[in-house]
């Protein structure tokens, strides 16, 4: 079928009809069954054949009759003589036994009219009687038919109707509710795997022969999921490009650097124009990484222990600090919980590591580095704690912009990063749902807090 | 070392056709000679026909990629490779050493350093010669003279990397040696701050030891230490 809501509007039809289609049939069944009744069968047409053959042929006439009636019908007929037995030698029900003696004694004549009864007499509700011409009474009993699925019929008519109306409504509504809950099912499990960043997921092929609204959805979605993946693979090639682009003459130029080097012999000049040429080559590197973080990202989160992570990059970092003799600066990581995350591992890693940096570089001589992970309620908790002079309070919400440099280090104008460590590490937080603050720590350092939810983000 | 030769030939697959030439003139008093290419189907063409000691390639080449001439090479040759990357690539650098790169510098690199890791890699290559006698284990079986490596008897081909690493395992079985100390052997260099390169040097080996039916040694991670070959009971 074409559209959906043709589909939903015509399965809602159908089952509705189906519904007062079975309630109308068990009504008009059980019409049916009241005509041939007991009460109707004295202005039936049977009454009147029995009463020509019985006029005709007599008792044995009638008898045969009878016989020759053809079963079912709806009803049994039983021909009571003035014996109390049947015509047919049937067995009488016993519950109606009472019901021929507590009958009206008053004769039918042949054409219809009672003896001695006043004319304004309301005509009891009598067994229809017949008489034969030898004056011999013949009382006619009515029952329902009496074979057993007759019977049955008759009596759960209703509730049959009803059981056929609800499985044969069940049975729509079920088929309705999988043609659309199927797709459903389908589209969000390809929109999950978008959202965790496998943007080459497509549906329409397992809903390719579908032409209605869902169908429509799916073959939109694809479009969509097509034009993210362009836009995250030219987003990806243009920061390679660029990387490229960018880094081919700083190549040449720490060549070139060196080759004068050996012509003119060392100059602390040289040593400056080699620090500044690998400070642009990291800043270039923080510019794309920030610029990657920013588009959508390509990444695909996976199951990490960040326990294992944490402890890498803190030891990556202190390998970092041993190299620079002067300071010693060391990072000291305790771990209250061992968490599983599904997480965007490189992101992460990066926010990890730009926090820790930060807190390395403002950290004294023979300053520690604190890193606390621990969980509460709130969720997953990476504190970093440095000894250094902390940040004022008016700067502190600042920290995390990219560029942003505090006042105290445009005065040092030291070598301290690129701007961009905080705000890489910032924007990585935020691809986690998770959220990043900088507090001064009571004890005269900045504390900045890494807060991850702790559940699957599903 | 004693027999390093007077000149190495060295070829360079990178397309930006200065940066080469600066690098032949800064390499050449190192006694390294550069022979450049700046693409790598002719590249391919030259390692087939020339013989050069070390290949240094360029990960971002026009047209074949630089991982691809990787592939092709490491098919029918084990010479020494480092990869020239992007920095911060982490993929490229991965798949490189996975596909068989000895090492990889990233781009802009200090060309001193380049220098230094080439001469390393040659040392190492030419400096199997002068050390000691066969090493077995397990039916693990290293010759350091000829370099050639067998499991049970059939050869297995190893990269030099590859080699240095499990002849360093070899020697003290049962002993963990640490990733700094791998490094320094099978590179000649320190071990960096988020250097994978050991790391995945030696899931190559596994790799390969296991194809070539080994089942009586296993290369064990230490984890925070280092790795250890120990027998399988």
């Amino acid at each position: 079928m074409r559209s959906l809501l043709i589909r939903i509007f015509l399965s809602f039809w159908l089952i509705i009809g189906i519904t007062i289609g079975a309630a109308a049939l068990a009504g008009y069944y059980y019409a049916e069954r009241m005509r041939d009744t007991v009460e109707n069968f004295a202005s039936s047409d049977l009454l009147l054949d029995a009463s020509d053959v019985l006029a005709q042929e007599g008792r044995e006439g009638l008898r045969r009759w009878l016989e020759g009636r053809p079963a079912g019908g709806g009803i049994t007929l039983l021909v009571i003589d003035s014996n109390e037995r049947d015509l047919l030698g049937r067995r009488l029900p016993r519950r109606l036994r009472h019901l021929l003696h507590s009958q009206d004694s008053r004769e039918h004549r042949r054409d219809g009219t009672q003896a001695e009864s006043p004319r304004n007499l309301r005509p009891a509700r009598a067994l229809p009687q017949l008489v034969a011409s030898d004056g011999e009474v013949f009382t006619f009993l009515a029952l329902p038919a009496r074979e057993p699925y007759r019977r049955w019929l008759d009596e759960q008519a209703v509730p049959l109707f009803l059981f056929f109306a609800l499985l044969s409504s069940a049975a729509v509504s079920y088929l309705l509710a999988r043609t659309v809950s199927g797709p459903v099912q389908r589209l969000r499990a390809a929109t999950l795997g978008i959202a965790e960043g496998d943007l080459s997921t497509r549906i329409a092929g397992s809903l390719h022969g579908r032409r209605d609204e869902l169908g429509l959805l799916a073959r939109d979605f694809d479009r969509m999921a097509e034009k993210l993946e362009q836009a995250a693979k030219q987003q990806t090639e243009l920061s390679s490009n660029i990387s490229h682009e960018l880094r081919s003459p700083l190549a040449r130029m720490r060549v070139a650097l060196e080759l004068a080097r050996r012509q003119a012999g060392e100059l602390p000049e040289f040593t400056r124009m080699d620090q500044e040429t690998e400070r642009l080559d990291e800043l270039i590197g923080q510019i794309l990484s920030y610029a990657r973080l920013d588009a959508a990202d390509t990444e695909r989160a996976t199951p990490v222990a960040l326990r294992d992570l944490l402890e890498e990059v803190v030891e990556n970092v202190n390998y970092e600090c041993r190299a620079d003799n002067e300071k010693r600066v060391r990072v000291e990581l305790r771990c209250t919980t061992e968490p599983n995350l599904t997480i965007y591992r490189g992101a992460l890693t990066s926010a990890i590591e730009n926090v820790l940096r930060n807190a390395v570089a403002h950290s004294p001589v023979e300053g520690v580095v604190n890193v606390h992970l621990e969980q509460d309620a709130a969720g997953i908790l990476i504190s970093v704690v440095d000894m250094g002079d902390g940040v004022p309070t008016n700067e502190l919400e600042h920290l995390f912009e990219p560029f942003y440099r505090t006042r105290a280090t445009q005065q040092k104008e030291a070598r301290s990063g690129s701007g961009l460590g905080l705000a890489i590490a910032a924007r990585a937080i935020q691809l986690h749902d998770g959220d990043i603050s900088a507090q001064n720590d009571a004890g005269g350092g900045l504390r900045i807090e890494l807060r991850l939810p702790s559940g699957e983000s599903d | 070392m004693t027999s390093e030769p007077s000149t190495a030939n060295i070829l360079l697959i990178d397309d930006d056709r200065q940066l080469a030439a600066m690098l032949g003139d800064f390499l050449r008093p190192d006694k390294l000679s550069l022979t450049t290419c700046d693409n790598g189907e002719d590249g391919l063409i030259r390692l087939k026909q020339e013989s050069f000691d070390l290949l240094i390639l360029d990960v971002m080449l026009p047209g074949i990629s630089g991982l691809d001439v990787l592939r092709k090479l490491r098919q029918d040759s084990d010479m020494p490779v480092i990869m020239l990357t992007a920095r911060g690539d982490d993929v490229d650098r991965i798949v490189g050493l996975e596909i068989g790169a000895d090492d990889y510098l990233p781009k802009p690199f200090n060309p001193r350093e380049l220098s230094a890791r080439i001469k390393a890699i040659l040392r190492r290559a030419h400096a199997g010669s002068a050390t000691s006698s066969d090493r077995q284990f397990n039916g693990i079986n290293l010759d350091p003279r000829t370099r050639r490596a067998a499991v049970n008897g059939q050869g297995l081909r190893l990269t030099g990397t590859e080699f240095e690493i499990l002849h360093c395992l070899l020697e003290t079985p049962g002993n963990v040696v640490s990733k700094e100390q791998l490094s320094e052997r099978a590179l000649g260099r320190r071990l960096l701050p988020y250097d994978r390169s050991i790391d995945t040097h030696i899931s190559n080996l596994r790799g390969k030891l296991e194809r070539a039916g080994n089942d009586s040694a296993t290369i064990q991670n230490q984890r925070g230490i280092g790795y250890v070959l120990i027998p399988n009971n």
